[in-house]
């Protein structure tokens, strides 16, 4: 058994509350207090984060706030239901919330470490809060606004009148005769502003009550931060070697971080969150900008072109990309990424500008032209890398023995790097063994002349090792 | 008075420049903002651009003394003003860097003619014109009123970039200290015009526009035939009315349209419009498309059209950031001599950029002036002396804001 309140107590102060939830929405602000087992731990913690992450993927393939609701709506009553007060005789409400309860602060543990895990689990949290509270009932929520003591001044009967036309301008969608106005700072409410959907005058933002969420949210995600940044002071303060492993599991789980390479896969459709799995297929210059990508979250506008036109190549959709892009640049705000790269990334699909359809880039073209520069992560690594960091990557990616290392320095010293590139394959694969023991000039491949071409040989050799296997 | 000729600042120029005429003593009070001992001052970066075009950031100083000793020393040829840090800038280096951070900045606007190129057909680049220069004051304008009635915020410093810009310095304190994150939203906000040189159609409307909108383009009402139609004769060319059809998302209409413009010369760019804004309005009305999703976007795409051709176009990046410099004001550009001088933002359509004091013309005019009984400052003896006045009764507004809350702040820890 491990004591939540052992883990949770370093993280603030630990108030006396008896163990009821008298509300289905939840500010976090009180940890649980009780024993729970290891195997509740993780499946709490996991269940929750298969919520999180559909939120986010959910966002990412930009649907209707409608439409990620009612997907949201669907993960979750198989994850973590959670269901309102009028509900009670249906279900089990105190059960029900615990796991809410437990799963958060779980979550809050796992993701408080880094600034990254940070931003990732607030921005999912603060999704699944909003959706929780629209679909709320009107009492329901007041009530447990009233818990929380937020209340925010009204524009008064009067005044209301008196900006009629400024107010129903900046909200066509509401009732004005209906509506009561908040009155709080431009600064609460951020994303209404940026948005120009509140009217603002000398610094004051006039919220419709339909905007509430708004204010409520920004509420949740200001209490929010700060524990977090609370909690990963005190983490280093946890050493229970039952906890800390499990925390770290959850948290690399989410971010692409650790990508198994599994040679015998073979994924017939090509997904954002399954690239990670066919790097072993990919040509040398493609895995080095995919381990690029993962380490630096970035990567520049020709290794962009490289990299994501063989992904499309290999049958990465448009939709997919966008995704897979989005999730890889994951220190950069949605606002930037739309901006600046999710245009290129359509128009390199031909869904934009000239509509031209780009094809990936061939061997030849990688090698000749556009020599790399500082930072750049493109080109071709037998002809772009200096000797010793071609030696190092080669050994890395499993070219093993030193007479095949040799072997492949020897060609590229020869500049013929496609052949260079054609026989690591062959080393990485297992062929060499089976044919240079005769003949030294056999080669059972034709020369890599395109990355593309390179996967398919890898993927179609798998298959046939597969089912050799399976005989 | 003729306009003053574009003239590059030599090196003795500059140095005249920096010894008679910079502001110095207005300029630290301007950046002190009444802290003690000159506190806000000495942790403010100023970044100098040398003759030999080397960089130099995170300068910092104490005060005006050894502020005007080093600009006479170096005799830059750009002066940039970045953020208050958490410590003098010029200490960066002996510091963890988490203890060295950005605590506040004015909210800065950077408004460019060179974001005008696709629109404007008079000049491209670097050069300006008079008709060109309407888009500034358009922008003044809209930003300026936007800024102080929806904000709030009451000390804008508008500046004169010195050759094909303006810029505004927000210096409230609530401005000074917002975060990035608030600085987004407030840019965010006020950017119209959005998408980069592939896109086309850069201007989404709603049916209903905010009122903020509303008052924006009552602004863009006034000045649109004049500056767009008839000054910059945007549907004079074959290649220039066919980037205004590629806002519209009809087909049929730039068919019909582009037949009938296509090889007559005669119709004026304002005859056009009209012809533009008829055929929206009637494929807007015609039979069975009224109130349709497809009748609105007819209706408001005349809009979006003039806000395209008119709304400011801010450089996001230099507002979003707390860290971003900017050109100091009184600053002289290095290949024009003009000085960067304040622009007044309710006199903004009578300011001439033409007009500007050179420092050469500056270094004219106090040789011939001839000296009274009274003994007076340099500036007071040239045309530079009115932008000083302004300056200094900005700053002495910013001051007074200051105080008072020096003094309210004191009054709550008795
Ligand atoms: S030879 Fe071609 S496939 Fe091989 S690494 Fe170089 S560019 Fe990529
Ligand atoms: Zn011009």
């Amino acid at each position: 058994m491990i004591s939540i309140r052992t883990i949770v107590s370093e993280t603030g102060e630990v108030k006396n509350h008896n163990q009821k939830y008298p509300y289905r929405l939840n500010f976090y602000s009180i940890p649980p207090i009780e024993e729970i087992t290891t195997e509740e731990f993780e499946v709490f913690a996991l269940d929750r984060l298969q919520v999180l992450k559909a939120i986010e993927s959910a966002s990412l393939r930009s649907r209707t706030e409608l439409q990620v609701a009612d997907h949201i709506r669907d993960i979750s009553n198989q994850y973590l239901p959670l269901h309102s007060t009028d509900g009670g005789k249906n279900y089990p409400l105190e059960q029900e919330r615990r796991k809410d309860h437990i799963s958060h602060f779980i979550l809050r543990l796992a993701y408080c470490r880094t600034e990254e895990l940070r931003k990732w689990f607030i921005k999912q949290e603060c999704a699944l809060f909003r959706i929780r509270f629209i679909e709320e009932n009107k009492e329901e929520r007041q009530a447990f606004l009233n818990n929380e003591r937020l209340n925010w001044n009204d524009l008064s009967q009067n005044e209301k009148e008196s900006m009629k036309n400024e107010l129903s301008h900046a909200n066509p969608h509401i009732k004005f005769n209906d509506e009561t106005f908040f009155i709080v700072d431009f600064e609460q409410v951020l994303d209404l502003v940026s948005r120009r959907a509140v009217y603002i005058k000398a610094g004051k933002a006039y919220v419709p009550t339909s905007e509430q969420v708004t204010l409520v949210v920004g509420e949740f995600r200001k209490r929010l931060s700060a524990a977090l940044n609370l909690a990963s002071r005190a983490f280093p303060s946890i050493d229970d070697e039952r906890i800390l492993p499990l925390l770290n599991n959850i948290n690399q789980q989410y971010l692409g971080k650790t990508y198994v390479y599994n040679n015998n896969t073979i994924v017939d459709k090509v997904t954002a969150d399954n690239v990670d799995q066919m790097v072993g297929h990919f040509p040398l210059c493609m895995q080095h900008m995919h381990i690029k990508l993962r380490e630096l979250h970035h990567l520049k506008h020709f290794a962009r072109m490289q990299y994501g036109l063989f992904l499309k190549g290999i049958g990465l959709t448009v939709e997919e990309a966008l995704i897979f892009w989005r999730k890889s640049f994951s220190s950069i705000t949605d606002e930037k990424f739309q901006k600046e790269y999710a245009y290129n990334i359509r128009h390199s699909y031909g869904m934009e500008g000239k509509r031209q359809d780009y094809s990936p880039l061939n061997c030849n073209s990688i090698i000749m032209n556009k020599q790399p520069g500082p930072g750049d992560q493109h080109g071709c690594p037998f002809k772009h890398f200096s000797e010793d960091n071609l030696k190092v990557f080669l050994t890395q990616t499993g070219v093993k023995k030193d007479e095949h290392l040799k072997a492949i320095l020897d060609i590229v010293k020869g500049k013929h790097y496609q052949v260079a590139c054609t026989k690591y394959f062959e080393i990485t694969k297992c062929l060499e063994d089976s044919i240079s023991r005769g003949d030294d000039e056999r080669h059972l491949m034709e020369t890599i002349k395109h990355p593309n071409n390179y996967f398919e040989q890898s993927v179609k050799l798998s298959k046939i090792n597969n089912s050799q296997n399976s005989k | 008075m003729d306009s003053k000729e574009d003239e590059a600042a030599t090196p003795e120029l500059l140095s005249f420049f920096y010894s008679r005429f910079f502001p110095y003593k207005t300029y630290v009070n301007w950046l002190n903002y009444e802290t003690e001992s000159n506190g806000a001052f000495k942790n403010r970066e100023l970044s100098f651009t040398l003759p030999s075009d080397a960089y130099l950031r995170y300068n910092s100083y104490n005060g005006e003394e050894d502020l005007k000793a080093e600009i006479m020393k170096m005799c830059p040829t750009k002066i940039d003003i970045g953020a208050i840090y958490t410590a003098k800038p010029k200490d960066k280096k002996t510091m963890r860097l988490s203890a060295f951070k950005p605590v506040e900045k004015e909210l800065i606007f950077d408004i460019d003619m060179t974001d005008y190129d696709e629109i404007r057909t008079c000049c491209s680049g670097a050069s300006i014109c008079y008709k060109c220069w309407k888009f500034m004051t358009v922008a003044i304008k809209i930003i300026d009123v936007a800024l102080r009635e929806d904000f709030g915020f009451k000390h804008l410093l508008w500046v004169y970039s010195g050759r094909r810009g303006v810029h505004c310095w927000v210096c409230d304190e609530n401005a000074r200290k917002l975060s990035n994150e608030r600085r987004a939203a407030i840019v965010s906000y006020l950017a119209v015009i959005k998408g980069g040189t592939q896109v086309s159609k850069k201007v989404q409307l709603n049916r209903t526009l905010h009122p903020f909108l509303r008052r924006s383009l009552e602004i863009i009402e006034k000045y649109f035939e004049d500056i767009v139609l008839k000054d910059q004769d945007v549907l004079g060319s074959e290649e220039n009315w066919s980037k205004v059809l590629n806002c519209i998302q009809d087909d049929e209409i730039i068919k019909k349209l582009s037949n009938k413009w296509n090889g007559s010369n005669s119709k004026s760019s304002v005859q056009k419009w009209d012809e533009l804004v008829n055929e929206l309005e009637h494929a807007a009305s015609a039979s069975g498309r009224k109130y349709s999703k497809k009748a609105e976007q007819l209706q408001i795409c005349k809009l979006e059209i003039m806000f395209q051709y008119t709304y400011p176009r801010l450089d996001e990046a230099v507002s979003k950031n707390i860290n971003h410099l900017l050109k100091s004001p009184f600053c002289v550009h290095p290949k024009t001599g003009r000085v960067c001088v304040p622009i007044q933002p309710d006199d903004c359509e009578n300011f001439d950029p033409f007009e500007v004091p050179t420092v050469s013309s500056l270094y004219q005019e106090l040789n011939l002036y001839v000296e009274g009984e009274r003994k007076v400052h340099d500036y007071e003896k040239t045309s530079l002396k009115p932008y000083i006045k302004y300056f200094d009764n900005f700053v002495k507004g910013t001051s007074k804001e200051a105080r008072e809350k020096n003094r309210s702040q004191a009054s709550m820890e008795f």
